[in-house]
């Protein structure tokens, strides 16, 4: 349904005279409350007001989106299992690569800038500011994977930190409107079989060949085959609940912003504080305790 | 008609909420009975629906790979 110029304009002079005629309501109720003291009729009355005219500069705003950008509600979801390609210096990409090497190199310059400026000058005495929250999540973080593989735990914690900052820095991506490169099965995977060599690399570490061996047959030889092949499905499993979890995400975000068309006007943003800030969160910490518990599992 | 069978596809995402709804009562009933113990069991409980969730997560991937073109 295509709206016609009239009703359009109808609609922004009548979302304009709303949203007017709630802030002078407002300032007039906020004005009584000053004078005559609070009751609840003139709380409730402020309240109610502010509340249309908040709607009211909504309902402009959404439609001046809507009549600029010519999209309105039910526009068509597009998604593909994998990300686009993009040409680069005559060799195609996939654009998710392009930008995790992007966010790559932004984390890598953070660093830089963290190690050359910022940590000269942190004070071990007496931490203030920011080194008491880089101090309490390196320390958070230490103990954690301290805690769960024990005697590795130290050379551990560096890969797993820098893991969950580069997935939250991904999941971040997506407010800038990009597609995330957690959301793409070649990065999660490859996430996957780092971890599948960190297990065996551990795992062989420790006991070595006969050991590990010896471990994966532990009640009887019989089994050996299917404890190898759970093991060869480590990587899969991992690869494919991240890249679930984050394409889930992505589509729930996609589907809303297109019902609400021009009308997303601050309310993805609610969605997002879960898709794209509380769900990776847990999706990394996931991610890592998995990794970590398949490690302590390989050693012990 | 892959569209129906996508959609059968997503059926073991009542298992997967089965089994979620079944540990978050247990850990429930955990804490109440242990609230000094809750940190623990927040963390099990976590590592424990995330597996649970992963047979709903196989389901979603199948279903996009028969949905998507």
């Amino acid at each position: 349904m295509v709206k016609t110029k009239t009703v359009t304009i109808i609609e922004l002079a009548v979302s304009a005279a709303v949203f007017a005629a709630g802030l002078v309501m407002t300032v007039a109720a906020k004005s009584a409350i000053r004078q005559h003291g609070e009751n609840k009729k003139r709380k409730r009355r402020s309240r109610l007001s502010l509340a249309l005219t908040v709607m009211a500069a909504w309902f402009f705003i959404g439609t001046l989106i809507a009549a600029y950008s010519g999209k309105t509600k039910g526009m068509e979801v597009e998604f593909s299992l994998f990300s686009e390609r993009v040409e680069l210096f005559g060799v195609t990409f996939a654009r998710t690569s392009v930008l995790m090497w992007i966010l790559t190199a932004i984390i890598l310059l953070l660093c830089l800038i963290f190690r050359l400026f910022l940590f000269p000058r942190f004070d071990p005495d007496h931490p203030k500011g920011f080194q008491n929250i880089m101090e309490l999540a390196v320390e958070a973080m230490d103990r954690f994977t301290c805690g769960t593989v024990g005697e590795y735990g130290e050379q551990l914690s560096p890969y797993m930190f820098s893991l969950g900052v580069f997935m939250i820095a991904s999941a971040f991506s997506e407010l800038f409107g990009q597609r995330p490169p957690t959301s793409d099965l070649v990065v999660t995977l490859s996430m996957g079989l780092i971890t599948f060599v960190l297990i065996n690399y551990y795992g062989l570490r420790k006991k070595g060949l006969g050991g590990r061996i010896k471990a994966l047959s532990n009640p009887t030889p019989i089994i050996l085959p299917m404890k190898i092949l759970s093991d060869v499905a480590i990587p899969i499993s991992l690869a494919c609940r991240l890249f679930g979890n984050m394409i889930g995400g992505m589509i729930v975000m996609d589907l809303l912003k297109s019902v609400l068309g021009g009308y997303a006007a601050g309310i993805p943003a609610v969605a997002g504080l879960y898709f794209n800030l509380f769900h990776p969160i847990i999706q990394a910490y996931i991610f890592i305790i998995l990794s970590l518990t398949f490690i302590n599992e390989a050693i012990e | 008609m892959t569209a129906i069978g996508a959609g059968m596809a997503m059926l073991t995402a009542l298992g997967a909420g089965l089994g979620m709804g079944f540990a978050t009562a247990k850990a429930v009933d955990a804490v109440a009975r242990q609230p000094e113990a809750s940190g623990k069991i927040n963390a099990i409980l976590l590592l424990g629906c995330a597996l649970a969730e992963s047979t709903a997560i196989y389901a979603f991937v199948i279903a996009l790979i028969l949905a998507a073109k």
